[in-house]
């Protein structure tokens, strides 16, 4: 990080040592000094003062005050404490106080009254306010009408990702980080990388094709993809025409049964649509190891519109960040539930699930289908292979299955971002909705994951900074965007941007360590268990209820309950002929039943995972849609105080496991010698703890940090400043205890 | 199977009609214990094992039918589980279900190695608190239950108030429930004492000795000159006891005490709300409307009011350095749950297992939580209006904080849910009764604790650690705020419960404990081969050494 002294214009600078992290490629646009961020809501004396800076990649604001809470932020290499990239950047707000004013500026626009104040709304959910009280109007101003003129970059040639071009990522790295020693991601641009998951999943009937080299066929399909050994690249070519986009049928991934799962996009010429599916159906039944049967996913048909999970969005939002929190407890609930957004989250899950039972329970080979192939099919193929494949629940499988599903499968990421701004009706949080998926599942199967929820949270953060070429495109074909967009490069540059998975773009060694699970039970673990990959069979066992720790003598289902009393409302007889055999109004689908002796059993991490459907077992993704709400962070808990416990316990096995391979160490002759630290020599070859949290003095774990909260390692001081928040959390919540009142409440009261 | 249960009575061909799975025909089994069906017809078999107590009620569903037949409808409703047998030929199921029954605890003869009679003592829970001190005795006032029949024997006071105008101020107190200590702060010294509502009734009546005692609790405590009376009720159900004779205190007559209304509701808005809470869990889960559906229970909303009475209470004390004196109408119900919430907020104590169950004997058993009453076992009136879920509801409290603070405390959800099943199943002594002083019979069946103590693997949290004296405040929100699925949706076949994180942590400390075998064994070896090296060393040089092996 090239850190540049900036004494900034004007006298009263030289107060503040001014620190600006410059990334290369990086330019100061505008900036102003004596700004107040805003910490508290009611209090200013908790404000910092510095000075606001809008660059061509982020805005900036640079303070030599501290804020007071002990607190604890992961630090982007990229970005400062209070740095937000341009691209994050949701709405730019004015207000002035005085003149009761308020404009939400958009780019190139003007601003006819001095703001006072500065909202940022961020696609992170958060929400920043900077105070000009104490800064001079003029240049108030224009910090303000840069950031809104950055932020939503009319040309494609302002998002910074497109200045970087020709630089020197590969020597240097963006920042002089080292590239990519870290990322053994395949990125499924070469063919090895596919033939390498042909033989990974035993797909023996399928076939790497180059018809799409040099994007001929396709502009959205990769240049390598996957097809039955069946059709030869001439039928492709011939094929082609008649998909929207071109979109050939693609092979995803093959079941370790034989059946296949592939995408393709809807076949637009009519005529065609009945001879093209049979011939499709066709070659995919002959690339099954015992022919089996082909069935169709009609996506658009069965699963929300994009536009649809963007409202569904925008609607948690604003219960989650923007509405004042104690008015919105009341109605928690319902307004959760109105937003829809775990409703998608279900139906997306449920559809994975019946997939899957296609794949497993009937051993056919499944084609999701959608007009274009490269929005819904991409929540839907990813999610099928993490719940049957447990090489995709590993975090480089993980990687590669995004980069396989959706970036080279044609995701438009670009627009689905709205990185441009360009059209607000083809922007969609898909890719958020997909990261939510896996998060119930990691929820209902802790040990099954290689990584953490935290990872999660800032995979999606990484879709806001404009530098990996991950997210930045619409499709695998860059160049051609470029030239469409008229960015020109020089002689022998060439676009090499780092993808998101070389992650020393953005964190130290020592914060990746936060990815890591500690009770991740797989491959990759260097402890316990070393679990081999199992069958995807499962053994079925006997139902019966749970079991809680009865004595022997108990009985097995104990039915154990509570509360006798019910009121007679309506006599138990009447209530019995409506619902003799209140079984079911619904008879249970295949899936269902599927599902139903699935979990009859005890879950393997390493085998076949299908999620809890039954809504109260979905659950909110808290970590990321309430990390910025001050009133709903619990101090030294949450769920990562457990994360904190296992990993100290992790960590003193990875430490056992190192002085045992120290002993092993010496060769033979020489003389063990034992060290006064206990520690006998060796090679002190110590390789950096897979754990981020490590044992303080062995074998006695110790309490969580202050720290560490629910919202670790996040920290909502400073980053949810919502406008007209009155009171401190604490106090408000006490006095918000609303109460109703029942007529039974008042007549009854003689307890 | 214990020796003690005998069997009563067996029918074949009984049809159940299971909730989920829809009618099962098998054999029915009636001990003295429990009801136990069975059906073979299914794979995998399926088992219903019902412990007698905690059938609620047993009703008969049609009558001879046209071909002479007598069937019966048998309905066992707990909350978890509706259950109906539909049966033919057997008339003397309903008599042997049909309530009263001899509760089975007093012939439960399963022995176990602890005692769980033995985990409290309240003089030592006293002690451990630091009390008798300077300021707080402990009065022997209440001996043979003379002072109140609802209190323990043994109450601590303020030290300046002599036994008869305790006796004066009982009579100021809703059945003899005076103002006694809880808890007490080891640095502050600041204290969560308990009682019944002042009978002032519609007159606002005073009383001189119960407005000194109060003064003297807050004397007691020299870091504040205030004293926060919690009355866990809505101030328009304090004012209604007026008329009752009951009330509340009025600032007037209390100088520096501060009256502060929680707004919880009583026993039957809250039989009401879980009534509702069930009907929208069982026996399947409307998908659509599932979160609303959980809102209009006001389930979540109560436990979130008894958990802001008891985070507020928990503030005072911690942070404000002041007394509290908490209470309800009779303080046996809200005032349990507030006093005993607030207190494993404050003391890390209460979070270990065998805390815990000290912590229940005190605030809930000896200070007479009517479980006989709330819970009705033996009785057959199941619209008894004083039945209440109270116990369950702090039990929920008690999760929801263990879900904010999972390696707060020593015990895990299976504790938390065996509890409950027991207040419930008869097996023993523990919950039965209403007071300290009805509860010499109890004692001679099993306690609760021996069992749970005898193996306390079952029931630890193994992410435990020793928040030391570090006071928890859980955030009292809906956005935190969750169903308990593991205790109300768990008879759901389609529920599994979650995949526990601490059978996986229990496989991390094997396997530390073996690798630090390994490396001591190692140590010594490599110790040993040192020394002898040396010494050998000095007689042949040249001799070689076999390096160590080890097997990782």
């Amino acid at each position: 990080c090239q850190c540049t002294r900036n004494p900034g214009p004007g006298s009263g600078s030289s107060l503040i040592p001014l620190f600006l992290c410059i990334t290369s490629g990086e330019i100061v646009v505008n900036e102003v000094n004596f700004v107040r961020k805003c910490i508290g809501a009611e209090k200013s004396h908790d404000d910092l003062w510095g000075k606001l800076i809008c660059t061509n990649f982020k805005v900036s604001f640079v303070t030599h005050e501290a804020l007071a809470q002990p607190r604890f932020q992961v630090s982007n290499r990229l970005l400062g404490e209070h740095d937000i990239p341009l691209a994050c950047v949701d709405q730019v707000v004015t207000v002035n106080d005085a003149k009761g004013k308020k404009k939400v500026l958009g780019s190139n626009q003007k601003l006819k009254f001095n703001p006072s104040e500065l909202i940022l709304y961020c696609k992170d959910f958060r929400i920043v306010r900077f105070s000009f009280d104490e800064a001079g109007p003029e240049g108030a101003k224009k910090v303000c009408l840069a950031i809104a003129h950055y932020s939503r970059p009319a040309d494609p040639q302002l998002l910074f990702g497109f200045e970087l071009i020709g630089t020197r990522y590969l020597e240097d790295g963006l920042n002089g980080a080292r590239p990519a020693g870290g990322s053994q991601t395949p990125l499924f641009a070469c063919s090895s990388d596919w033939d390498r998951e042909i033989k990974r999943t035993g797909a023996a009937e399928w076939r790497v094709c180059s018809v799409n080299q040099g994007y001929g066929v396709s502009p959205s399909l990769p240049e390598f993809f996957v097809v039955p050994a069946s059709l030869a690249d001439q039928d492709l070519r011939q094929y082609a025409e008649a998909f929207s986009g071109q979109r050939l049928p693609v092979w995803c991934w093959n079941h370790p049964n034989g059946s296949a799962l592939t995408r393709m996009a809807a076949i637009t010429d009519p005529l065609q649509q009945k001879r093209l599916d049979q011939r499709i159906c066709n070659a995919i039944i002959k690339s099954h190891p015992q022919r089996g049967d082909v069935h169709k996913a009609d996506l658009d048909k069965n699963l929300p519109s994009i536009q649809q999970v963007n409202n569904s969005l925008v609607r948690l939002r604003h219960i989650c960040v923007i509405d004042p929190f104690e008015e919105t407890e009341e109605k928690w609930l319902s307004s959760v539930e109105n937003s829809q957004w775990l409703d998608y989250v279900r139906t997306f899950l449920k559809h994975s699930c019946d997939v899957v039972y296609i794949l497993e329970g009937l051993n056919a080979s499944v084609i999701l289908q959608e007009e274009e192939g490269r929005d819904l099919s991409c929540v839907v193929s990813s999610l099928v292979q993490i719940m049957v494949d447990p090489h995709f629940r590993s975090l480089s499988g993980f990687q590669s299955l995004v980069q396989k599903e959706w970036v080279m499968a044609g995701h438009r990421f670009l627009d689905r971002c709205n990185h441009l701004k360009k059209s607000d009706k083809e922007e969609s949080p898909l890719f958020l909705l997909f990261l939510d998926c896996v998060w119930q599942l990691m929820n209902q199967y802790p040990s099954a994951f290689e990584f953490t929820e935290t990872y999660l949270a800032l995979l999606s953060d990484s879709m806001w900074v404009p530098v990996f070429s991950t997210f930045l495109f619409n499709g695998p074909k860059h160049h051609d965007f470029l030239e469409d967009k008229k960015i020109t490069l020089g002689e022998g540059e060439e676009l090499c941007l780092p993808p998101v998975w070389d992650w020393s773009q953005q964190l130290s060694i020592t914060d990746q360590a936060l990815f890591n699970n500690p009770i991740y039970v797989g491959k990759a673990a260097p402890y316990a268990h070393n679990g081999a990959v199992k069958s995807f069979r499962r053994t079925k066992t006997g139902w019966s209820s749970t079991l809680r720790g009865t004595p022997p003598a108990l009985a097995r289902n104990g039915l154990q309950g509570s509360q006798g009393t019910l009121p007679r409302r309506n006599s138990l007889a009447a209530q019995l002929k409506s619902d003799l055999f209140p079984v079911r109004d619904v008879p249970e689908s295949p899936s269902e039943r599927f599902a139903r002796d699935w979990f009859s059993g005890p879950a393997d991490p390493q085998g076949l995972l299908l999620p809890q459907l039954l809504p109260s077992h979905l659950a909110l993704w808290r970590l990321y849609f309430l990390r910025w709400v001050p009133e709903a962070v619990i101090p030294r808990g949450g769920p990562v105080t457990a994360v904190h416990a296992v990993s100290q316990l992790a960590h003193e096995i990875e430490t056992l496991q190192s002085q045992l391979r120290r002993y092993k160490g010496p060769t033979p002759g020489s003389t063990p010698r034992a060290s006064p630290a206990g520690g006998p020599p060796g090679t002190p070859h110590a390789e950096p703890s897979r754990m981020f949290f490590k044992a303080g003095s062995l074998y006695e774990p110790s309490p969580p940090p202050e720290f560490l909260s629910s919202s670790f390692p996040f920290t909502p001081v400073g980053n949810l400043c919502r406008p007209n928040l009155r009171g401190t959390p604490i106090s408000k919540l006490l006095n918000g205890a609303k109460t109703w009142l029942s007529t039974e409440t008042l007549a009854g009261e003689t307890a | 199977m214990t020796s003690c249960w005998s069997h009563l009575l067996t029918a074949k061909e009984v049809m159940y009609i299971c909730p989920f799975r829809g009618p099962l025909r098998g054999t029915v089994n009636v001990t003295n214990y429990r009801l136990f069906f069975r059906c073979m017809d299914q794979e995998p078999v399926f088992v219903l094992d019902l412990p007698l107590g905690v059938v609620s009620r047993v009703e008969k569903i049609g009558g001879a039918s046209s071909r002479g037949d007598v069937s019966y409808g048998l309905y066992t409703f707990t909350f978890q589980k509706n259950e109906r047998l539909n049966k033919e030929d057997v008339h003397n199921t309903k008599r042997l279900l049909s309530l009263p029954q001899p509760i089975f605890a007093f012939e439960y003869g399963q022995v176990f190695p602890e005692n769980g009679w033995k985990v409290y003592d309240a003089i030592a829970e006293y002690k451990r608190q630091g009390i008798p001190n300077e300021s707080w005795r402990v009065t022997k006032a209440n001996d043979h239950y003379e002072l109140c029949d609802t209190y323990p024997s043994s109450l601590a006071v303020p030290v300046n108030i002599p036994d008869e105008d305790i006796r004066r101020v009982a009579a100021f107190r809703a059945k003899g429930r005076i103002p006694v200590l809880s808890w007490i702060h080891p640095e502050s010294q600041a204290t969560v004492t308990r009682c019944s509502q002042p009978m002032v009734g519609v007159n606002g009546k005073r009383s001189k000795e119960d407005e000194k005692y109060l003064q003297a609790i807050m004397d007691a405590n020299a870091q504040s000159h205030k004293l926060f009376i919690f009355d866990a009720r809505p101030s328009v159900n304090a004012a209604a006891n007026k008329m009752k004779g009951g009330g509340y205190e009025s600032e007037d007559a209390y100088q520096n005490a501060e009256l502060v209304f929680l707004d919880i509701h009583n026993i039957h808005v809250m039989r009401e709300s879980l009534r509702k809470l069930k009907e929208v869990v069982y026996p399947n889960i409307e998908e659509p409307h599932w979160l609303s559906n959980l809102e209009s229970t006001h389930w979540l909303e109560h436990i979130k009011l008894i958990m802001a009475g008891a985070l507020r209470i928990a503030d005072k004390v911690e942070s404000g350095k002041t007394s509290v004196v908490v209470h309800c109408s009779d303080g046996w119900d809200r005032t349990a749950q507030l006093t005993s919430l607030s207190m494993l907020m404050l003391d890390g104590f209460y979070r270990t297992t065998r805390g815990f169950q000290v912590l229940l004997e005190k605030e809930w058993l000896s200070f007479g939580h009517r479980f006989q009453l709330r819970i009705g076992h033996g009785d057959k009136n199941h619209t008894d209006a004083d039945r209440s879920p109270v116990f369950v509801q702090f039990i929920d409290c008690v999760w929801q904080m263990t879900r904010q603070f999972p390696a707060a405390f020593e015990f895990n959800e299976n504790f938390l849910v065996t509890m409950l099943d027991h207040l419930y199943s008869g097996l023993f002594g523990t919950f039965l009764c209403n007071s300290e002083q009805q509860r010499e019979l109890p004692k001679r069946s099993m306690s609760l604790w021996s069992f749970i103590n005898s193996q306390l693997e079952d029931f630890s949290n193994p992410l435990y650690v020793n928040y030391s004296n570090h006071v928890l405040f859980p955030v009292v929100s809906l956005r935190h705020l969750e169903l308990w699925v593991g205790y109300y949706v768990r008879w759901n076949p389609r529920m599994r419960p979650q995949e526990p994180v601490h059978q996986r942590y229990k496989e991390l400390l094997a396997r530390r404990a073996e690798l630090q075998r390994r490396v001591e064994e190692l140590q010594r070896e490599v110790t040993n081969r040192s020394a002898s090296s040396s010494s050998e060393r000095a007689g042949s040089p040249t001799r070689s050494i076999t390096p160590v092996q080890t097997f990782v």
